[in-house]
């Protein structure tokens, strides 16, 4: 495992995800469709709660749909050709940073198709720094929890019903300290408050990488 | 003596049950008729709990530090008395305590005729019973404290139940045995019993207490979510064919769940220490400020270790039940 | 011989109490002060859950031994 080895990595993850550009698209029309089922369902007048809760289910879900496919679009050659190249290591390690950008794009694009039709009357108070932060901290954590869980499902050669029913509950601690963080952020808390939140969240970041990086070698081999 | 530890479980938990009904609740004071109360003389029926109302018995109301003593009291029987008072004009407070041979029962009397204070009047001291060996006396609990020694073991248990597993994952990817994986599922399932009897006496005791069979509540969403990992174990096992793979995918699964598990039931509510209806986190205190936790901590360790030792047993048939299934198989 | 004595007064009031049990029985226990009831009711779940899964241990049980006697034959 070597700074190298990961940057051509994560180059050709790169050129390989930017060759299907329907799949990106895909993952666009659902954030864009998904908030505007939203808008047509609550016209409007959302609490702060609310408006908080719904973001964070929308970005969760999104989150599922873009990582299924993180190990799912490669086949038994591609992989065999990869494992007597590389350190495993290598392989998840450039996947969860991949993923972790893939999924920073996303909530940012979604903050911002969310905010263009639900309105911004709840960020009046808001602190928008600590708001931003907190989404790519938990945009972050989406993907660090779900590489592994994607590269379970889909050696257990069932995809997507598998991965929503592991990765859930998984997912779930993420999700509470997020959704917490980011209504104290529209609250507009001081950071001496929030700092705690943010810790804790870097804190479940690491960790879950520096796991998944422990346990993928024994998952790569067959 | 292979076996000791099976039979030091069952006299834990034999000791731990019988002891943890048997004690009595603290005295304390639970009821008075009327519950206001207004200048001039008025009769006050006290209705005590595990007292012994008798012989010399001194009643006063306090209000603000200033004391009121009883004219006159009547003993009906061990948990009924009637005392007369005098109630003066001038109480400070809305709400006056009233006090029982050193019994408090706070905020017991609504008052009227309230002004700047009375002419203080020194009572005679009051003679605290001999504490005996009881469990606290808690407003809402009462009686159902007696389940902190059936209910919160089986979280133990399942927890306990849960690392022994993780330890076998943990063994079957340095070894591909499936013996140890077979272990670390007996393992998870029997934690399922103890989750899912965790879960139904833990709604019981809500709807007791709280007066809801389910609350949001940092405890309880750490219990649900620790279902769902388990079961969405079960699952993955489920639909892998290949043994082998279906151990190497299981152990890794069980790992990083297991770890995550940790840090949302530990680290978490730290996080969000606020709103949770358990004591001992956010605002509730927990059962050791109490100032005879000691007596409980003295049922509760043994039934602990008597409940965790019964699951590993559980297990350990579980375990060897597989393993025959498995030869008689071949 | 008074513990013995108690724990007879015990099983008595358990008993009294789920005589006295009106159909709200979970309403009496919430506004009631005794609550024994729920310890009652905590314990009895247990037992009922640890002896349903002794059932099922015991079928399973049966099972492998119907298996060694077809073995044998």
């Amino acid at each position: 495992m070597e700074p190298a080895e990961i940057a051509a990595l994560l180059r050709l993850e790169m050129a390989l995800d930017l060759r299907q550009r329907a799949a990106w698209a895909g993952m666009l029309l659902y954030v864009v469709s998904a908030v505007y089922v939203c808008y047509l369902a609550v016209k409007g007048g959302l609490g702060l709660a609310t408006w908080n809760a719904l973001f964070w289910i929308i970005l969760l879900f999104a989150a599922f749909n873009a990582l299924t496919r993180s190990f799912q679009r490669e086949d038994a050659g591609r992989q065999l050709y990869l494992y007597t190249l590389v350190d495993p290591r290598s392989v998840i390690l450039a996947r969860a940073i991949y993923n972790g950008g893939v999924m920073v794009v996303l909530s940012l694009l979604s903050l911002l198709v969310y905010t263009l039709l639900l309105g911004t009357d709840v960020l009046v108070e808001a602190d928008l720094g600590q708001f931003v932060l907190a989404v790519v901290l938990g945009g972050i954590g989406f993907a660090s929890v779900l590489t592994l869980i994607s590269a379970i499902a889909a050696r257990a050669g069932n995809g997507i019903g598998l991965m929503a029913i592991l990765g859930f509950p998984l997912v779930l601690p993420l999700l509470l300290t997020v959704m917490r963080a980011s209504k104290l952020a529209l609250d507009g808390v001081a950071w001496s408050v929030t700092s705690t939140y943010f810790g804790g969240l870097v804190l479940l970041d690491v960790i879950t990488v520096a796991l998944a990086w422990i346990l993928f070698p024994y998952l790569w081999r067959d | 003596m292979r076996n000791w530890w099976k039979f030091l479980g069952i006299g834990l938990l034999l000791f731990a049950s019988i002891a943890g009904l048997l004690i009595p609740l603290a005295p304390a004071l639970v009821h008075v008729s009327p519950d206001r109360i207004a200048p001039g003389p008025v009769d006050v029926t006290v209705t005590g709990y595990n007292t012994a109302f008798g012989g010399d018995v001194k009643v006063r109301l306090v209000n603000e530090g200033q004391a009121v003593c009883a004219s006159s009291v009547a003993v009906l029987d061990g948990t009924h008395l009637t005392a007369r008072f005098d109630v003066p004009v001038g109480f400070k407070a809305n709400l006056t305590d009233l006090e029982v041979n050193g019994l408090v029962y706070q905020g017991a009397l609504f008052t009227e005729g309230l002004g700047t204070g009375i002419a203080a009047q020194t009572c005679p001291e009051q003679t605290m019973p001999a504490k005996a060996f009881v469990f606290p006396n808690r407003s809402i609990l009462y009686e159902s404290i007696r389940n902190l020694h059936f209910h919160v073991p089986m979280w133990f248990t399942m927890i306990v139940l849960m690392g022994i597993s993780v330890f076998q994952s943990i063994k079957v990817l340095g070894s591909n045995s499936l013996d140890r994986d077979r272990a670390a599922e007996m393992a998870v399932r029997i934690g399922l019993v103890f989750c899912v009897l965790g879960l139904i006496t833990g709604a019981l005791w809500a709807r007791a207490t709280w007066g809801a069979f389910w609350t949001n509540d940092v405890k309880l969403n750490g219990a649900a979510v620790t279902g769902l990992i388990y079961v969405a174990y079960l699952v993955l096992r489920g639909s892998v064919q290949d043994a082998h793979k279906r151990a190497r995918l299981a152990a890794i699964y069980n790992i990083f769940a297991f770890v995550l598990l940790v840090l949302f039931l530990f680290v978490v509510p730290r996080l969000n220490a606020i709103d949770s209806l358990h004591p001992g986190n956010g605002g509730n205190s927990g059962f050791s400020d109490l100032d005879l936790d000691d007596r409980l901590r003295v049922i509760f360790y043994p039934a602990v270790l008597g409940w965790i030792l019964l699951g590993t047993w559980m297990y350990d048939l579980r375990v060897r039940a597989a393993r025959l299934e498995t030869a008689m198989d071949r | 011989m008074r513990t013995l004595l108690s724990f007879f007064l015990l099983l008595t009031t358990v008993v009294a109490n789920a005589q006295n049990a009106a159909p709200s029985w979970l309403e009496n226990t919430l506004y009631g002060n005794g609550k024994i009831n729920v310890v009652v009711a905590v314990i009895a779940v247990i037992i009922l859950g640890i002896g349903f899964w002794l059932w099922r241990m015991d079928r399973r049980i049966s099972g492998l031994e119907k298996d060694q006697r077809q073995k044998q034959r």
